[in-house]
């Protein structure tokens, strides 16, 4: 009990010391575990909403569709009607294939589906605002009059006939806005579509006055909705060419819309992961001397390996699974907003599964360990004599650096010996640019793209909703992404400044000016960055293009180079205010061991 | 004879640390010429204010009132980059603790000052080359600091701090950290130095190394409470001051 008394209390003592440290490992982890919890919980959610939006609106489990109308297409409608694995059935009914028009001229194609007054029991659309439809009026599907802006009360032409919107309703019957049509006019293919419902006699009207294009459906409730396939299977082969469209894959087909947001999601949470890591690693590095000395004063006093240890490790994990429980819950808060981008799915989400809560846990451990792992274990490795005099650790030596950097002007060659000393936070660095130009190929090719928008032929009037959900993650992955390296290349510049405050008072007694000093320290921080921005801009295509539709079009290469141009420059703005105040620290007390 | 013109001159000098009720003189209103030529030693008990007052002529701290003068240029109100282009020119330190750039070799640390002087790479590697010699480092010019005795790594920042041919060497403490041999060592290169008519100001709590002074400043509280003309190196010479005669 004594040791976890004790434990805990240095784990609160150093968070009190090292609050901005606290802060960015706290703020690393949640992004990097709600973006992922966001990633693996979309997984299903499409499936479930559908799942939820069919049972409250009696979703039929296969809808047949002949691109006609007639005595023969119903005579094969009542057939199907009538087999013996159909249990109910609604229909036949028409479909219209026509464009409706708002009142702020938003014009996009529609079919019409001609509905009885009182809705039966299969294919029972689910009204969530106004009234079902009545003659003269129309009904709009909540998806449609989302991306329309329309609401009860408003007036819509559709086929050049004006109707008031009597009502907002949902359906499992159809694909999600804007995948209503199911078949195009004749059976053929059909373009990004919406749905209104109007009753059966003002749709055979409006199709009969324009003479528009007519499909006729039959909703059907099998005796074994699983079995959709041998139903289809069964009736395949008959005079007319009927279209069966399943339950299963309306299902399927819903989650296409977002086909290209888990992938952004899940890679984007590697990235802030890598990213957390490297940052806080650099910070803990950083304090790694006072670590060590600390383990030094434990084990003096005979704290044993694990109860050091544990005082070491205890405040990165304490705070890495608060940081993963605020994740969990951002996720939450989140995912109804990604999962359902239409409005035209009804239902609870529910919150993150046992799977998706143990992997980011597994996560933020993972950050946490692998952050604080190096400097516990030189911490327990150094013997306690040379913990307490903080001789521990030496910097690497390189030779041929320290030959050739005594040929630069003095700011190079301050730069360069400080990027020598730590080879491996170099790495770290050079990874931490090239995640950056990764985010800024990625934003550079979405403003060049030029997805197909829902509204009709192709405008963009009603915006492509896949290609914007897609886009806003990527947006809001990417700032997450850049902040986190900013926030890195100060981190690195500062425990950079740090660990060299020997080293750079030593310069400064023997002529160096603050200045130099400065200059020298942005420059090691500066030369990582180069061989990150090249290595960037081609991770930055392979992610892109492996993320994104086959039709995505990247950013041009000329874009790519001034984006990279662009990083270094910021890197070398932000990484002047710390290495200036570092450089005009006073060196008194550092080369002041024993004052007189 | 005309006394020689000074290297290094305070007025009224004042430091002071903390502020309030908790504000503390380490130097009170003291004066100084150091002249050309001359070994200083500044004696006192530990807190006295004998770096603060080394740190002042040297540019490293700014002093809270008075002045300090350097080969005839006022430095106390010059800028930070100023400064440094003063000590990199006309400064050399040497420290207690060493302060020897770890991960540089013996002559990588000596060639360093000349670098930072914006002397080329060969210039700086021809006088470390000397430097090392002179101080009795030749054989050990490729070993790090960490390879190197106390004493030995003294030597290194002895050279180093000649490395510009500095005015001035102001050393604090230097022989705090070593044992008796190595003292001799670093005292018998002061006594080269000081012979070739370097000038030399060395806070010290050494009794060996005031003895071999030219003169005495003993310090107390922040301000002189003695100033005494000796005679130079000891009469028995460095083996005398030991017990050991040489």
């Amino acid at each position: 009990m004594g040791s976890i008394v004790l434990v805990v209390r240095l784990a609160l003592a150093d968070v009190r010391r090292h609050p901005s440290q606290v802060a960015m490992l706290l703020f690393a982890v949640t992004t990097a575990t709600a973006t992922l919890a966001l990633g693996l919980s979309l997984g299903g959610t499409s499936r479930t909403l559908y799942e939820q939006t069919r049972a409250a609106t009696a979703g039929p489990d296969v809808v047949a569709l002949v691109g006609d109308s007639g005595p023969a297409v119903t005579a094969a409608m009542t057939e199907l009607a009538d087999d013996p694995d159909v249990v109910a059935h609604h229909g036949p009914y028409r479909i219209a294939y026509t464009d409706l028009t708002t009142r702020d001229a938003k014009a996009s194609p529609v079919v019409v589906h001609g509905f009885a007054e009182t809705p039966g029991a299969l294919n029972r659309p689910l009204v969530t605002s106004g009234q079902w439809v009545r003659p003269g009026g129309t009904v709009i599907e909540r998806g449609f009059a989302t991306a329309l802006g329309v609401g009860v009360g408003d007036r819509v032409t559709i086929a050049g006939r004006p109707y008031p919107v009597v009502g907002i309703a949902v359906t499992a019957a159809t694909s999600v806005y804007p995948w209503a049509a199911q078949i195009g006019p004749g059976g053929g293919a059909s373009d990004y579509t919406g749905l209104a419902w109007m009753t059966r006699s003002d749709t055979r009207d409006l199709a009969s006055s324009h003479d528009l294009s007519v499909t006729t459906a039959l909703d059907l409730k099998l005796r074994d909705p699983a079995a959709t396939e041998a139903f289809r299977e069964a009736h395949r082969g008959s005079g007319l060419r009927v279209n069966f469209h399943s339950w299963q894959f309306k299902a399927e087909q819903d989650a296409v819309i977002l086909r290209g947001t888990q992938p952004i999601l899940v890679l984007g949470s590697w990235l802030l992961s890598f990213l957390a890591i490297a940052g806080v690693a650099a910070l803990a590095a950083g304090r790694a001397v006072r670590q060590t000395r600390r383990a030094g004063l434990l084990k003096a006093v005979g704290a044993t390996p694990g109860l050091i240890a544990a005082v070491l490790l205890t405040e990165y994990l304490a705070v890495a699974l608060l940081a993963d429980v605020l994740g969990l819950v951002i996720a939450r808060l989140t995912v109804p907003v990604i999962a359902s981008p239409t409005a035209s799915r009804i239902g609870d989400i529910g919150g993150p599964t046992g799977a998706v809560i143990a992997t980011t846990t597994v996560l933020a451990v993972a950050v946490a360990v692998l952050s604080a792992l190096r400097p516990t274990l030189r911490a327990l490795r150094t013997a306690t004599v040379a913990a307490l005099a903080d001789t521990a650790h030496q910097p690497r030596r390189r030779p041929w650096l320290t030959a050739l950097s005594a040929m630069l002007p003095t700011p190079f060659l301050l730069g360069l010996r400080l990027t020598a000393r730590r080879p491996g936070r170099m790495v770290l660095q050079a990874c931490s640019t090239a995640t950056t130009l990764i985010a800024l190929t990625g934003l550079l090719s979405l403003s060049t793209d030029t997805s197909r928008g829902y509204g009709l032929n192709g405008s963009t009037a009603l915006p492509n909703l896949r290609a914007e959900n897609s886009g806003h993650l990527l947006i809001a992955v990417s700032a997450l992404l850049i902040t986190l390296a900013v926030v890195n290349i100060i981190a690195f510049t500062w425990t950079t400044a740090m660990e060299a405050r020997p080293s750079l008072a030593i310069a400064r007694a023997l002529g160096a000016t603050p200045g130099q000093v400065s200059a020298g320290l942005s420059i090691a921080q500066l030369l990582p960055c180069l061989p990150g921005a090249v290595i960037g801009i081609p991770l930055g295509i392979g992610v892109f293009s492996a993320i994104s539709p086959r039709n995505a079009v990247l950013a041009p290469f000329s874009s790519m180079l001034l984006a990279a141009l662009a990083t270094l420059l910021v890197t070398a703005a932000l990484t002047a205010l710390p290495a200036h105040l570092a450089a005009r620290r006073p060196v008194v007390p550092v080369l002041s061991t024993d004052a007189a | 004879m005309n006394e020689p013109s000074a290297v290094v001159q305070v007025r009224d000098l004042v430091k002071e640390h903390g502020q309030g009720e908790s504000r503390v003189r380490a130097v009170d209103e003291v004066d100084l010429d150091v002249p050309e030529g001359q070994m200083l030693a500044v004696m006192g008990p530990s807190g006295c204010g004998k770096s603060t007052l080394l740190h002042l002529m040297g540019g490293l701290e700014r002093p809270s009132g008075g002045e300090v003068w350097l080969a005839g240029q006022r430095i106390d109100h010059l800028s930070e980059r100023a400064l440094a282009r003063m000590r990199r020119r006309s400064v050399g330190f040497i420290f207690q603790a060493f302060h020897l750039v770890e991960e540089l070799s013996a002559a990588e640390n000596v060639e360093l000052p000349a670098l930072l002087a914006g002397r080329s790479a060969r210039h700086a590697r021809r006088r470390a080359g000397v430097l090392l010699e002179r101080v009795g480092l030749s054989a050990r010019a490729r070993h790090l600091p960490s390879q190197l005795s106390g004493g030995q790594r003294q030597r290194v920042a002895i050279a180093r701090a000649l490395a510009n041919e500095p005015l001035v060497i102001l050393a604090d403490e230097p022989t705090g950290n070593l044992d008796s041999t190595a003292t001799i060592e670093v005292l018998r290169i002061f006594e080269e130095l000081r012979s070739a008519g370097q000038t030399l100001v060395i806070v010290t709590h050494d009794e060996r190394v005031a003895a071999t002074s030219d003169r005495l400043v003993s310090m107390r509280d922040g301000m002189f409470v003695d100033d005494t003309r000796l005679a130079g190196a000891h009469p028995r010479g460095l083996g005398g001051l030991i017990g050991l005669e040489g």
